[in-house]
């Protein structure tokens, strides 16, 4: 019997895992946690297996004493996977001190261009120096940067999991924020780039992978109009000229319920991050783990 | 070395190595640059010429030695758009390859794009994919390895890809743009390329807030076992390095001193490069002034054309 879409991407994934239970960017490379992060999401149906387990422990270790992630063993510094790991804790179900730390982390968390004297020059003057609404923050790749799109899009995905098991307000109003931030900087197209619609007067496109985790971001968010974006997102998919950006937009697209058919038994490439995101975005893939919690 | 800011530079090169545990990579510190730089410029009227030739000219000018070295090529490769020219030319990576082949050298294609995540998904578009060589070399700079190396400006390390650490030879393969926040984008901007996206994001707003001009210094203090070629043929004026208009130069400049090349492409494009800060903030890694640069090929008169600058940097007119 042929072997299914998915089943590929699995098997490509359990051959590819490294020693220390992660997965690299590319077979036979260190492990990071954004390519396990993935990896273990698509394989989710083994949690609790000795090989999940491996993968997710390795995860738990690179929390760092602050409560943020670290992208993998040999880099220290905190980074915007932490969204990811947390993410990773709602769908396990573990909502223990490490969970904890993190959420605090991340709700700690934002751009650089949001600071009390910026808002207050850009309130005074009416001008930012880029163009931004600066009340509405979103979150940064790694601390003392600006915030954009994609760690802004991961950090909403987690802290929308996450919210039932966290009292108080800050959550909800940071994902208000996080949300503001996205909608405030959609291209004129209807989708999104890094984080900048313009620049110096000329409009900028939208690209497939960031206007399909905008998306992800934005889920639950019923003021918002989302047709545009949407229709963009479909266009973006049709096109398929980025690997990484279609299999992200197949996440997204599926998890706002549109029917994108079934895929046809295609090897997957080399890249492990697009083959475990093909993997969680495809028809029988586990993408409705990324719906915010009920 | 006689000042301070020369001493300062010293001690800071000399303390340039890698911190991470089991890392073979280090990089020998350089003084200041003495004597002379040789840049060669060879015309080159369109893509479809030999340009294999052309590069095998200016390494020869050059005096460069590649035999047996693993060497990387590192394009600029931004973003596409079919309507303008910002990526370097597929036909000058593909020349670039075949020569240091030709000669002996292990080639790899390497580049971290600076905005896009999708590094497979541009190099379809702009062509790379199409070169028989690229899936067997080409490294995503951005979702490599990386090592932590010692000293970034006012930050204690930065984590760069081993692919380039590794390299024997990291060849800056640019484009010759303006740049509307550096005035141009030549040989020695194109190493933010180097940087991971991995650790530092998309934008790389990490060398952002560092400043970019010291960023520029500081990766080319890094990286000093390099050969420049920029792609003049067609470059990009106005409002680069994404946004501007293609410009035909019809040139490739090429030298082991990214800083004089970078001088050298600045006077072709009808900006003086002592006003450039990041030329002159690297001024002890190489050589700007037109006094100290031994031009092979042709003269820069013979192929000067003034490259549209936006209101922001028009003060960088020569």
């Amino acid at each position: 019997m042929l072997e299914s879409y998915l089943g590929r991407r699995l098997r490509l994934l359990k051959e590819s895992q490294n020693s220390d239970g992660g997965w690299g960017y590319f077979p036979g490379k260190r492990s990071w946690l954004e390519p396990t992060a993935y990896a273990l999401l698509a394989q989710h149906q083994d949690a609790g297996t000795a090989t999940w387990d491996k993968g997710w422990n390795l995860v738990r270790q690179w929390q760092r004493e602050d409560g943020a992630w670290r992208p993998t063993s040999c880099v220290e510094d905190a980074h915007w996977t932490t969204a990811l790991a947390i993410t990773l804790h709602c769908v396990r179900g573990v909502y223990d001190g490490h969970f904890r730390n993190g959420v605090d982390w991340l709700l700690d968390s934002a751009g650089a261009e949001g600071k009390l004297l910026d808002r207050m020059i850009s309130y005074v003057t009416k001008i930012s120096p880029t163009g931004h609404d600066l009340r509405y923050r979103g979150w940064p790749w790694r601390p003392g940067t600006a915030s954009w799109i994609e760690p802004t899009a991961h950090s909403l995905v987690a802290l929308k999991k996450a919210a039932p098991q966290i009292p108080g307000a800050l959550v909800k109003r940071r994902i208000i924020l996080g949300e503001g931030m996205i909608l405030r900087r959609r291209c004129t197209d209807g989708g999104w780039n890094y984080g900048s619609k313009e620049a110096l007067g000329v409009q900028l496109p939208s690209y497939p992978e960031t206007t399909a985790l905008a998306l992800l971001g934005l889920q639950g968010n019923r003021d918002a109009e989302l047709g545009p974006a949407l229709a963009r997102a479909k266009r973006l998919y049709d096109d398929g000229q980025s690997p990484l950006g279609s299999a992200l937009l197949k996440v997204s697209l599926r998890t706002y319920g549109l029917n994108l058919g079934t895929e046809s038994p295609k090897d997957p490439g080399r890249d492990l991050l697009v083959a475990g995101i093909e993997a969680i975005g495809c028809s029988e893939g586990s993408f409705s783990l990324l719906r915010p919690a009920a | 070395m006689t000042s301070n800011s020369s001493r300062r530079e010293f001690w800071g090169l000399a303390a340039t190595g890698i911190a991470a545990a089991g890392c073979t990579f280090v990089k020998k510190a350089e003084l200041p640059k003495q004597g002379k730089s040789v840049v060669a410029v060879v015309k080159a009227a369109s893509y479809s010429e030999d340009l294999t030739q052309k590069i095998l000219q200016g390494i020869r000018e050059c005096g460069l030695d590649v035999k047996g070295k693993t060497v990387l090529l590192k394009p600029n490769l931004v973003e596409f758009d079919k309507d303008t020219a910002i990526n370097t030319e597929v036909a000058v990576v593909a020349a670039a390859w075949d020569a240091f082949q030709s000669l002996g050298a292990t080639v790899l294609i390497g580049e971290g794009p600076g905005h896009r995540r999708d590094a497979f998904g541009i190099a379809e578009e702009a062509g790379y994919r199409g070169l028989s060589k690229f899936e067997a070399s080409f490294v995503d700079l951005n979702r490599d390895d990386v090592t932590s190396v010692a000293k970034f400006a006012e930050h204690k390390e930065i984590y760069l890809p081993n692919t380039a650490l590794g390299a024997d030879l990291v060849v800056s393969l640019a484009k010759m743009k303006t740049h509307h926040w550096a005035g141009a984008t030549l040989s020695m901007k194109n190493f933010f390329g180097l940087v991971p996206g991995s650790v530092y994001g998309w934008p790389k707003n990490f060398l952002h807030h560092t400043g970019i001009p010291v960023s520029i210094v500081e990766l080319n203090r890094i990286f000093r076992k390099t050969f420049a070629i920029v792609d003049g043929i067609v470059g990009m004026e106005g409002n680069g390095p994404i946004q501007g208009t293609p410009k035909k130069a019809g040139v490739l400049v090429m030298g082991t001193d990214n800083i004089a090349v970078d001088a050298t492409c600045c006077r072709i494009m009808g900006i003086d490069p002592l006003k450039v800060e990041y030329i002159l903030g690297a001024k002890s890694l190489g050589i700007a002034e037109e006094s100290r640069i031994e031009q092979r090929g042709e003269t820069i008169a013979s192929v000067q054309t003034n490259f549209e600058l936006i209101k922001e940097f028009a003060h960088l007119r020569i």
